[in-house]
């Protein structure tokens, strides 16, 4: 008793699919003088930057609630996301923040229990209207964390499948040049022949990922995909995903707990807790303009700080009285927190009359290569600061901490 | 998709049922099991001319059970024969265990060769051999000895339960081993090491560390092998029923099929569920030990073994009650059918006999039912391991791969068919077929009702098998072909078979092996048309008609040898703990 009613725009969208996939066809035939792999990117292209307003993906409402032996938890709680053509949204949180869930209800491996998932115009998923289309429908693909490549299969029996097996089958003539051309794009041209299971994690991440985009999806999703690589593999792999979805022009929608990758990888961030979205914008808003404590505090280094206003856009703190873009919602008198990143603080041996300063005692040193993290006591709390190079300070030092302007977020 | 989604009414939309496929065909045996039951059940109250409306329902039966004193002599045979047997083969099979995996003694494949083979090599032709070595009146033992000290009468009797304690324990033994080395290789050494540097000897730490830390393993394959043994028919069918040493299942069997009158199903379903109650309780208390004893279990980390103790000298004797146990518990018997297969009649061996073998054995049998029975035993072993595999995969699937709570209740009743002793499957498929089915489904006196029970005794550890295998592909390769594209029937194809391959091929092979050695259901539901070989063998015994028994062991051994090497060379991965 299998009872999955119908979704009417189904048929739309695939239509819409195949009519793209034949202009690209017809483009391709037509331009012999150019090689196989630049010319698929150079068409894509330029198809990708006709539409870019286009909304891919579009997730409304979206909720999921798992029941465990401890109660309901609530993994995504009723959020908005759109991701337009060609982008890569990073969603950026920490362990059991919803992004896992939130990109499995995207790929369908998931049901939501409200809201509504569109990707390329077509609903794939909406609970009000009883619809859903399963994952092998949606013309998605996928690199899970644990690469998930099929270990009985050699590297190119692994990106064939679904080329010969999918419903995104193509002309059995042009499977084998599908597949190279895709396999050099990953760097990994002469290794069609290995068995999956003799290569290293970092390549049978780019086998994942081959197969990922050779059915020329329409969205890329991507579940902590470097997370099982070691540290040096995973900056290497990050410039090479960079690079490949680029080229590619695939919309990307990315799940990772490392804010550094977030920041590195998003052309867009989206800063998730508990089942919320808590900020989206471009890395560099992100960073620079933290919308809550927690993005503050989850995104980059932060210091802490209660404060209390005094004026219009003044505070005074342990630090001293502090010049700061004070809130409208925070009035004259109220406790807040403020926050400041360690680098735009310097430690000095003494002070001048141009900035405010104030002494303090290093009582930590981090030293990580090409910046020395100083913790310095100062009346009690202990405040970060970031110097670029080796220290200069041993601890047990007395230090200056001299606070630069304009710097300063505050927190109610 | 196969998820077996129960989701309950939610605001806004209203969840639809959506049921897996696979459900109805992993629901089947279950169905079955649960009509095996029942109707034990249902018969056990009956009196009179049962399954009509004739019939009173009434305790009588019970009653009868409790007020005959053969049942409880019955009840007295099977516990001290259960306890011998435990006893016998965990004093075989426990210091083997040790010494394999505690020791550097040399030739280690071969002792897991010994331990396993000795599995599927039946029972019923040890305890025929052991009546020609230790039978009171034909053993050639006890004759030697009467002829050496001028004894009255042989001093050995195989008979007793005792001694059919014995020869279960020789059969059982590698079951022994098997369970142990497992418990073995969970514990953690370092705990012995521990007392060795605190300087307590060799024997202290045997005594205050190792054994203390080994007793749950060491109590739950005592459990187990308990179990099985109240649980026999064919040892003490052989060694027992001639001297009208009774045990529960042989007297279960003579109110079946009596010889002097009418078969009193009543009484034998009444006593079935008693069997059903005192089996369910040994199971609880083989869980309870089971998980006292994993709180000991550590996780010892990658690649540490514990260092071996190197036996010196005592290896060659080591190795000499190894192969002592081989030849009384294998070699032996087989021999002595060998040599009474060629015989004219059951004798000692001597010089004189040696000239009198021939084939005439071989001329004398029944061909037509050998033949009769060897197409039946075929049948059972192409079809009985095929429904097994398929119905084991539905079920391990559901139960590893849905998010449904109803997928304890499907494990718990793939399981239980293991905690139920086999004689009862077989009267419980009897009833049903003379009273229930009767009319509308004939299976009574056909192979397919053997079948059946089969599948259904064969699932439990077909499906404990799969549910290791496919535990082992990791959701996420399913994941991976479905957003590729791949519909869920080319998934199963293209990526969960291949990967679980081995593992559907060793259940295969010895669910297979075990269809051919399997005597109790066979015995309990043998008919003209469909008796088997092992069952033939029993009917030749059974009439004392030894000889002919012989030969055709020895016909069945030779045929399905090729299996032995099959399994040999196939099934042996996959950690096959018991049959």
């Amino acid at each position: 008793m299998i009872v999955i009613p119908a979704d009417p725009g189904e048929s739309r969208g695939r239509a819409g699919i195949q009519e793209l996939d034949r202009n690209l066809d017809s483009r391709f035939r037509g331009n012999d003088e150019i090689g196989p792999a630049t010319s698929f990117n150079e068409l894509l292209r330029q198809d990708n930057y006709r539409e870019r307003d286009k909304v891919v993906i579009r997730i409304r409402n979206l909720e999921k609630v798992f029941l465990s032996a401890r109660g309901p938890v609530r993994a995504v709680q009723r959020i908005d996301l759109d991701v337009a053509d060609s982008e890569f949204v990073v969603l950026l949180g920490p362990s059991g923040c919803g992004k896992t869930t939130t990109l499995r209800c995207v790929a369908g491996l998931e049901r939501p229990d409200r809201g509504t998932i569109e990707i390329a115009g077509e609903i794939v998923d909406s609970v009000s209207e009883g619809s859903y289309v399963p994952p092998d429908r949606r013309n998605i693909g996928m690199v899970f964390q644990s690469y998930a490549v099929w270990p009985h299969l050699t590297v190119y029996d692994n990106v064939v499948l679904p080329l010969t097996e999918g419903r995104y089958r193509i002309a059995k003539n042009q499977v084998r040049e599908r597949v190279l051309e895709v396999l050099s794009l990953v760097r990994l041209e002469g290794l069609e022949t290995r068995p999956v299971t003799d290569l290293s994690g970092g390549q049978q991440q780019r086998v994942a990922l081959a197969r990922a985009i050779v059915t020329r999806p329409t969205v890329l999703l991507m579940d902590e995909p470097l997370s099982n690589l070691d540290a040096r593999l995973r900056d290497q792999m990050r410039l090479e995903l960079k690079r490949i979805t680029r080229s590619v022009g695939v919309t990307a929608l990315y799940v990772t707990h490392d804010q550094a990758e977030a920041l590195s990888l998003g052309d867009r961030v989206c800063v998730m807790n508990e089942g919320k979205i808590l900020q989206v914008g471009p890395p560099q808003v992100v960073y620079a303009n933290p919308s809550s404590r927690f993005v503050a505090e989850f995104v980059g280094e932060m210091n802490f700080i209660s404060a209390k206003v005094i004026g219009p856009a003044e505070a005074e703190s342990l630090l001293g009285r502090v010049r700061c873009s004070v809130p409208p919602a925070c009035q004259t008198g109220s406790e807040v927190t403020l926050a400041i990143r360690p680098e735009h603080l310097s430690l000095s041996r003494s002070r001048d009359e141009y900035h405010p300063a104030i002494k303090g005692k290093v009582v930590g040193i981090n030293y990580v290569g090409d910046a020395t993290l100083f913790e310095v006591e100062v009346g009690g709390a202990a405040i970060r600061v970031k110097q670029p190079g080796a220290p200069v300070f041993a601890v047990g030092d007395p230090a200056t901490i001299v606070l630069t302007q304009d710097s300063w977020h505050v927190y109610p | 998709m196969t998820e077996l989604a129960l989701r309950l009414f939610k605001f806004p939309a209203i969840r639809i049922l959506r049921i897996s496929p696979l459900v109805p065909i992993a629901l089947l045996p279950m169905l079955a099991l649960a009509g095996f039951i029942l109707v034990i059940l249902w018969v056990s109250f009956q009196t009179g001319v049962i399954g009509t409306a004739q019939a009173q329902y009434t305790l009588d039966n019970y009653r009868a059970v409790f007020a005959d004193p053969l049942a409880y002599s019955s009840l007295l045979n099977t516990l001290v024969f259960a306890t011998a047997t435990t006893l016998f083969a965990m004093a075989i099979g426990l210091p083997i265990a040790w010494l394999t995996e505690r020791t550097t003694i040399g030739g280690k494949p071969i002792i897991y060769g010994i331990m396993t083979v000795g599995l599927l090599i039946p029972g019923i032709f040890v305890a025929m051999g052991w009546t020609f070595i230790a039978h009171p009146r034909i053993g050639f033992l006890n004759q030697w000895l009467v002829w050496l000290f001028g004894l009255d009468e042989g001093p050995i009797n195989i008979g007793t339960p005792i001694g059919m304690g014995f020869v279960q324990g020789l059969n059982l033994a590698p079951l022994a081993f098997i369970f142990t080395v497992q418990m073995f290789r969970a514990m953690n050494p370092l705990l012995e090491e521990a007392a060795r540097i605190a300087g307590l000897s060799f024997t202290a730490t045997l005594r205050r560390v190792t054994l203390p830390l080994a007793t749950p393993g060491i109590l739950a394959a005592g459990i187990y092998i308990f179990t099985v043994g109240i649980a026999t028919f064919d040892i003490p069918a052989v060694l027992g029923l001639g001297n009208r040493v009774y045990l529960f299942s042989t007297y279960m069997f003579i109110q079946t099929f009596p010889q002097e009158y009418v078969p009193r199903y009543g009484i034998t379903a009444s006593i079935g569920t008693a069997m059903i109650i005192v089996a369910l309780g040994l199971t609880y208390w083989y869980g309870q030990v089971l998980r006292r004893g994993s709180r000991y279990e550590v996780i010892t980390g990658k690649g540490y073994r514990p260092k071996p103790i190197d036996p010196g000298r005592w290896a060659i004797l080591c190795w000499a009650c190894i192969g002592f146990y081989a030849f009384i518990a294998k070699l032996l018997p087989v021999t002595m059918i060998a040599f009474v297969a060629f015989s004219p009649y059951v004798a000692p061996p001597s010089f004189d006999m040696l000239s009198q073998l021939s084939l005439s054995n071989f001329y004398r049998i029944n061909w037509e039912l050998v033949l009769r029975g060897l197409r039946n035993t075929i049948t059972l072993m192409v079809v009985v391991p095929a429904v097994v595999l398929c119905v084991s995969f539905c079920i391990s699937w559901l139960v590893v791969r849905s998010r449904s709570r109803a997928r304890y209740l499907l494990e718990f009743g793939a399981f239980l068919p293991h905690t139920l002793p086999e004689v009862l499957f077989a009267i419980g498929a009897l009833l049903l077929a003379l009273f229930v089915l009767k009319d509308f489904l004939p299976l009574y006196d056909t192979v397919w009702l053997i079948a059946i029970v089969y599948v259904v005794v064969r699932m439990a550890f077909a499906t404990r098998a799969m549910n290791g295998a496919l535990l082992q592909v990791h959701r996420e390769l399913e994941e991976a072909a479905s957003v590729a594209g791949l519909s869920t029937l080319r998934t199963a194809w293209r990526v969960v078979l291949p990967l679980i391959r081995p593992t559907m091929f060793s259940v295969w092979i010895w669910t297979m092996l075990l269809v051919y050695r399997e005597v109790t259901v066979a015995v309990f539901l043998t008919s003209q048309n469909s008796i088997t070989l092992p069952a033939i063998v029993w009917s030749y015994w059974n009439a004392a008609g030894m000889t002919e028994a012989s030969m055709v062991t020895l016909l069945m051994i030779t045929l399905f040898s090729p299996l032995l090497v099959l399994f040999w060379r196939f099934g042996r991965q996959g950690g096959m703990a018991s049959g």
